[in-house]
């Protein structure tokens, strides 16, 4: 094998280990090293678990090299976002309100990655209650991005986006309440997918808002993410927003391009709603073009504005995260960072009938965005219109982070896929988002495989 | 920003040892969830009805 281990993706890995080239006690000792070396100025990890992973990859190699294959990710090392349970570690969401608290069960989703054969190789940074950062003012230190330490990763997924990145760990695990999955992924140039709300069992993970809140895969590539969520995604009775939904096999699809797919191109959301920084706009546009030379019929299309979406998003979620952290708020303000504090202490402002506004509201949204995609497969729209600011420029971060079109989908909860559409001048990546039918993640994923093909920002990475 | 019905309302929601120890941060609050309010639109039909919707049971 290359020296290159650690931008080894896990489809190649779980191929690696099968052909017997390379063993998961090697991997991860390669990914541990690379850790030690480089996450003291990354600060990605809130926690790792050196010694579980490496006797979980001893058993693997020793498995593997028998025959018995435990699953699609036997041997794969996997990072989890510190607000998702694994049994035997703190879960402290970032926050000092729950510095001590040692989850006793694994979360759904981590207990189907074990089933697949996958390695838990730690706890991953976030933002406080996956509502407040990037912050200075926490027990742990903000993840930074590795394209560029003086800049942000994006969040709530911080640690996710900023470890997929820097080459820490092939798969990560990151929760999308108002975008924190797809932030981190256009900031840190990885691909992020928000599957559709309740195709993901959130049972196990702190929640922020309950009818928001997603559970999603984070990789280096398109054909990892589909690997992940199709190890991911299945009913749990056990979680009530769990949805059943027609079971799909999302790798299957990747390779079958755009050829005579109708896209819809949401331009206003970056040209009229919010106006994007140049280059962002620059780079949508190559989006579009290349996918219309590789076949796609592109049309133009209108959605609600990112205003009313914005608005809907805000009130729900203040809402539904005040009634989870009022007694908190309450008892121990002081162990909450500001920004948490004054974002989550929002809710008491609000009263039933603006929560009730905003769910009349949602349905609407939903019902407009249904009708969008009977005309068209797939939408295309900007995720951040900016890249990443300074992280510790809280003004410009402030300013920026609201710059978004993540939210749309999470009020209305179907899924989406944020990854890189290119480099800006100064080396920082910018984004593409891709939105599709419920349930209908085969195509949002086959589409960010055909731009990812055409322009090869699988093989990107920060110097 | 009306200070004097933030303050009421804090206190109605119990955040008295809030509104003693971060008084900016419940201010910054209070700015916040009446901008939120000051942009959302209820829909003009008295029927529309909310999502998600009431479900009967468990589950179903």
């Amino acid at each position: 094998m290359s020296a290159d281990l650690h931008w080894l993706g896990a489809s190649d890995a779980v191929r690696a280990f099968a052909a017997k080239t390379l063993s998961p006690v090697d991997l991860l000792q390669a990914l541990l090293a690379r850790i030690d070396r480089l996450d003291p100025a990354l600060n990605v990890f809130i926690r790792r678990d050196d010694e579980a992973a490496l006797a979980a990859a001893r058993a693997a190699e020793a498995e593997i090299g028998a025959g018995r294959i435990r699953g699609a990710l036997h041997g794969v090392p996997v990072g989890i976002k510190d607000i998702i349970d694994v049994a035997g570690l703190p879960t402290t969401c970032h926050s000092a309100v729950l510095r001590d608290s040692i989850a006793s069960t694994d979360a759904a989703c981590v207990a189907k990655l074990r089933q697949a054969g996958a390695i838990v190789i730690g706890k991953l940074a976030t933002h406080e209650f996956a509502i407040g950062g990037p912050s200075f003012d926490l027990p742990f230190p903000p993840a930074r991005n590795p394209w560029n330490r003086d800049h942000h990763p994006g969040g709530s997924s911080s640690g996710s986006g900023a470890g997929l990145a820097a080459g820490f760990f092939p798969l990560a695990l990151g929760t999308d309440t108002g975008g924190s999955i797809r932030n981190p992924a256009s900031a840190c140039g990885i691909v992020g997918l928000k599957p559709t709300y309740g195709l993901v069992s959130r049972r196990g993970v702190f929640p922020l808002a309950f009818s928001l809140d997603h559970v999603g895969p984070m990789t280096r590539n398109v054909a990892d993410n589909a690997l992940l969520l199709d190890c991911l995604a299945g009913h749990d009775p056990a979680d009530s927003g769990s949805a059943v939904a027609p079971r799909s096999h999302y790798a299957a699809q990747l390779e079958r391009g755009v050829r005579g797919l109708r896209i819809g191109f949401v331009r206003h959301f970056h040209e009229a709603d919010l106006i994007a920084d140049p280059e962002v706009a620059v780079a949508l546009d190559e989006v579009a073009r290349t996918l219309a030379a590789e076949g796609a019929d592109i049309r133009t299309i209108s959605l609600p504005t990112l205003g009313e979406f914005a608005a809907v998003n805000r009130v729900i979620l203040t809402s539904e995260a005040w009634s989870i952290h009022a007694p908190w708020l309450r008892s121990r303000p002081g162990d909450y960072g500001k920004l948490a504090r004054q974002r989550l202490a929002a809710g008491a402002f609000l009263q039933a009938g603006d929560l009730l506004a905003a769910q009349r509201q949602r349905k609407q949204m939903i019902a407009a965005v249904e009708t969008a995609l009977r005309d068209v497969d797939i939408l295309l729209c900007a995720s951040s219109m900016d890249p990443a600011s300074r992280i510790e420029d809280a003004d410009s971060t402030g300013r920026t982070y609201p710059r978004q079109a993540r939210t749309p989908f999470n009020v209305t909860g179907h899924p989406a896929l944020a990854m890189m559409a290119g480099l800006s001048h100064s080396g920082l990546p910018l984004s593409v988002q891709f939105a599709g039918r419920y349930f209908d993640e085969a195509t949002v994923l086959r589409v960010a495989r055909a731009w990812e093909r055409a322009a090869g920002t699988d093989r990107m990475h920060p110097a | 920003m009306d200070t004097v019905l933030m303050e009421a309302l804090a206190r109605l929601s119990g955040l008295d040892k809030m509104l003693a120890e971060y008084p900016d941060d419940l201010a910054a609050a209070f700015a916040s969830a009446t901008g939120h309010r000051d942009v959302m639109m209820a829909p003009d039909a008295a029927d529309a009805e909310p999502w998600p919707p009431m479900r009967a049971g468990e589950g179903l």
